[in-house]
C-alpha cells in the first residue's frame, strides 16, 4: 500500500453565512502521493486558491479533514501551523514574494533560519541549493534585479530549503514567458522525481499540462474532470491516458501520442 | 546579526528617503529635548561657579537663608570671629554681596558684587587674566566680557553700587547669560551702603581631615542665627533653584520632543509596514511566526531611535562645542542624566511606535499572499 502525502477527504468552505453564504470548494477529495506532480486547472473563482490555500494550512476547511503525513492539518491549534508550514510545506507564488530587502542568499537561508538552523549552517545550506539551481553568481543579489525565471527559482530554492514534503505552487508561470515558465515547470518535476517529494500545483496554463502525473479540472467547487498523463516511450511526448492510444509489454502499459509511434514501439 | 534585526536593518536601509525623515525627525526631537537640559545645566552651572571656585569649605548665612541669589543675608560682623572660634575651622572670611547692576560707558549688566576685604584667602576671583586679583579702595575686578562689551579696559572707571571704582583686574569665568561677578573693597562696599557693621556670608575653610558638613553643624551649634551649609549643599541648593525655576519650561519642551519624535517614528514605521503588508504575508505564510514579525517591526522602531539617539547625542555636543567657542556667555552642559533621561524617551518611543504596525501584522491573512498584485 502506498503512503500518501497528502489526503484531502470531503473537504469543504463556506463563506459567509445565511443567505450571503458563498461555497468555494464542495467536497473535494484528492490523495497526492510521493513523488507525485499534480496540476489542478479551472476558470477563475472555482475555487482553486482556497483549496490551495487549505492544503497549505492557511485556511481552515468547513468541514472535512486534511492529512499530511499521517497528521489532520485541520485538528492542529493555531499555534502549531507556523511549524508545519515552515517544516513540511513549499510554497512557490505567481508573484514570487521575495523579501525586496534581502539579497537572493538571505531570502532562501531566512527561512531555513525561521526553521531552526543555525545563521552559518543556513547559508551554506542555502547557497548550496541556489548554486544547483544554477543562481550561484546571483548570491548577493537583490531580487530587483533578477530576470523573472531566476526570481522564481529562488522561489523554489526557498521552497526547498527546509526539506518540505509537499510542495504547493500558485500560478508559478504566471509571470514568466512560455519557455521560462515550461523551464521552471520542468525543474519542479525533476525535484519531484528526484527527491520524490510531491508538487501540486494551481494555474490556468494549460501549456504545462505536459510536466503534470495528474490533470484536475475543478469547476464551481469540485472536481470535473480528472486526466492521468503518461510519456510516449517513443518521442517522448507528454500524453493524456484516456485519449491515447495504448499497447501493453511485459504486463506493463505504455501510451503513445501517434499509432506510429505505437506502432514502432511494438516493431522495436 | 539575528534574523529579524538583519531584516529589520535591510528594511529600514532600503528606503533611504523614510529613513532620513525617521531618523532625522527623532534626533532632531531628542535634540531639541537634550539641548535645553544642557543649556539649564551650563545655567545652573554658571550660577554656581562663584560658590563652587571661592575655595570655601563651609557657607554660614543668616538663619533660614539656604541660597546665594534671590535672597538677602544680613550676619553681625562679629559673627566671623564667632566662627573663627569653632573646633575645625582653619579660617573664615566674612564677604558682603548683592545683586546691582554696573556702567561703563553705554554698557549696563547686571552683576553680582562681591565686597571682599583686602587681605582675603578664599571668595575672590579664580581666574584673572589681566591686572591684579586684589581689589583695594576705590577698584573693581571685573568679568572680561563686560569689559569687552563696554570697550573698557585696566584703569577706567565702572558705576557700581550707586558709586564709581577703576577696573583693576580682569577676570575669566565668571560670566553666565544673565550677569557677571564683580569684585570691589569690603570698605568700599560697606561705606556705600551706608557703613552698617554686618556681613552678607562669612565663607570658611576647614582643618585638613575634617568635615565639611561635621563643621557644618558644629558652627550651627555654637553661633546662634545663622545658617550653615557645606559648599557642596549650598552648590547643590543652588542648583535645584534653577531646576525649579526651569521645570515647567523643560516640562514642556520635553512633551514637545516626545511627541514630535513618536509621530514620526510611528509614522514612518507603520508606512513602511504597509508598504510591506505582502512580504510580511509571504513570510506567514511560509510559517514565519507573528513574534518574529514584530521584532522585526519593533527591530526597525528601536533602530531608528538608536541612530536618531546617537546622532542627538552627537549633534548637542557639537553645538556645546560650537558655542564654547564663539565667546557668548552661554554654557551647554550635557550630562549623563539627560542623556539617560532622552535613552528612555527613545526607548518608549520606539515600543509605542511599534504597537500600532504590530496589531496590523497580527491581524494579516497569509492568505493575502494569493491575491494578485505587483511584488518583488
Amino acid at each position: 500500500m502506498t503512503t500518501l502525502t497528502l489526503d484531502v477527504r470531503d473537504v469543504t468552505k463556506r463563506f459567509g453565512d445565511g443567505d450571503t453564504a458563498v461555497t468555494a470548494v464542495r467536497g473535494v477529495s484528492l490523495a497526492v502521493e510521493p513523488g507525485e506532480v499534480v496540476l489542478i486547472m479551472g476558470p477563475s473563482g472555482s475555487g482553486k486558491t482556497t483549496l490551495l490555500s487549505m492544503m497549505g494550512a492557511l485556511l481552515r476547511p468547513t468541514s472535512g479533514s486534511i492529512h499530511l503525513d499521517g497528521t489532520e492539518l485541520s485538528g492542529l491549534s493555531e499555534g502549531r501551523l507556523p511549524d508545519i508550514r515552515l517544516g513540511q510545506f513549499g510554497f512557490i507564488f505567481q508573484d514570487f514574494n521575495l523579501l525586496s530587502a534581502l539579497t537572493v542568499l538571505e531570502n532562501v537561508a531566512l527561512v531555513a533560519e525561521l526553521a531552526g538552523v543555525k545563521g552559518k549552517a543556513a547559508r551554506e545550506k542555502a547557497t548550496a541549493l541556489l548554486t544547483n539551481l544554477g543562481l550561484g553568481p546571483r548570491l548577493d543579489f537583490l531580487p530587483e534585479k533578477l530576470s523573472g525565471g531566476e526570481k522564481q527559482r529562488v522561489a523554489i530554492a526557498r521552497a526547498l530549503i527546509n526539506d518540505p514534503t509537499l510542495i504547493l505552487a500558485d500560478e508559478p508561470t504566471a509571470n514568466l514567458d512560455s519557455k521560462i515558465g515550461h523551464e521552471i515547470m520542468r525543474l519542479l518535476r525533476r525535484i519531484a522525481k528526484e527527491q520524490g517529494r510531491s508538487v501540486v500545483i494551481v494555474s490556468h496554463d494549460q501549456r504545462i499540462r505536459d510536466i503534470a502525473d495528474r490533470v484536475l479540472w475543478l469547476e464551481d467547487g469540485s472536481f470535473k474532470d480528472e486526466v492521468t498523463m503518461a510519456t510516449d516511450p517513443v518521442c517522448g511526448m507528454s500524453v493524456e491516458r484516456e485519449a491515447a492510444a495504448d499497447a501493453e509489454r511485459n504486463g506493463k502499459t505504455y501510451w503513445f501520442c501517434s499509432n506510429g509511434c505505437r506502432t514502432e514501439f511494438l516493431g522495436s | 546579526m539575528s534574523a529579524s534585526l538583519l531584516l529589520a536593518r535591510r528594511n529600514l536601509a532600503r528606503n533611504r528617503a523614510r529613513l532620513v525623515v525617521s531618523v532625522g525627525g527623532v534626533a532632531l526631537a531628542l535634540s531639541l529635548t537634550l539641548a535645553l537640559d544642557a543649556i539649564y545645566a551650563g545655567v545652573a552651572n554658571q550660577l554656581t561657579s562663584y560658590i563652587d571656585r571661592s575655595g570655601a569649605d563651609v557657607w554660614v548665612a543668616q538663619a533660614g537663608v539656604r541660597n546665594l541669589h534671590m535672597v538677602a543675608s544680613w550676619l553681625p560682623d562679629s559673627v566671623t570671629d564667632e566662627v573663627r572660634a569653632v573646633d575645625g575651622v582653619a579660617e573664615a572670611t566674612p564677604i558682603l554681596y548683592s545683586t546691582d547692576t554696573i556702567a561703563a560707558g553705554d554698557e549696563r549688566a547686571v552683576a553680582y558684587v562681591i565686597g571682599l576685604p583686602a587681605d582675603a584667602r578664599m571668595g575672590g576671583p579664580w581666574d584673572v587674566v589681566e591686572g591684579s586679583a586684589r581689589v583695594g579702595r576705590g577698584e573693581i575686578i571685573v568679568d572680561r566680557d563686560f569689559a569687552r562689551k563696554a570697550g573698557v579696559s585696566l584703569g577706567d572707571p565702572v558705576t557700581v553700587l550707586g558709586g564709581e571704582a577703576r577696573i583693576v583686574g580682569l577676570s575669566d569665568g565668571t560670566a553666565s547669560l544673565v550677569n557677571s561677578v564683580a569684585f570691589v573693597s569690603f570698605d568700599d562696599f560697606r561705606a556705600m551702603r551706608g557703613g552698617a557693621p554686618v556681613v552678607s556670608f562669612v565663607i570658611a575653610g576647614i582643618e585638613p581631615g575634617a568635615s565639611p558638613d561635621g563643621v557644618a553643624a558644629e558652627i550651627e551649634r555654637r553661633v546662634s542665627g545663622v545658617t550653615v551649609q557645606s559648599s557642596a549643599s549650598f552648590s547643590d541648593g543652588e542648583r535645584r533653584l534653577v531646576t525649579d525655576m526651569s521645570a515647567d519650561v523643560i516640562s514642556i519642551m520635553n512633551i514637545i520632543g516626545f511627541v514630535v519624535a513618536l509621530t514620526v517614528v510611528a509614522l514612518t514605521v507603520y508606512v513602511a509596514t504597509l508598504a510591506r503588508r505582502r512580504e510580511y504575508g509571504a513570510l506567514k505564510a511560509l510559517g514565519a511566526p507573528n513574534r518574529f514579525l514584530y521584532r522585526v517591526v519593533l527591530g526597525q522602531a528601536f533602530l531608528s531611535v538608536v541612530v536618531g539617539f546617537a546622532a542627538a547625542v552627537g549633534f548637542t555636543a557639537l553645538l556645546a562645542f560650537a558655542v564654547a567657542r564663539t565667546g557668548l556667555a552661554l554654557e551647554l552642559a550635557i550630562n549623563a542624566g539627560s542623556v539617560a533621561k532622552i535613552a528612555l524617551f527613545g526607548s518608549i518611543i520606539a515600543a509605542l511606535a511599534a504597537m500600532l504596525p504590530i496589531r496590523q501584522i497580527a491581524s494579516l491573512d497569509p492568505a493575502v499572499v494569493f491575491r494578485r498584485g505587483a511584488a518583488p
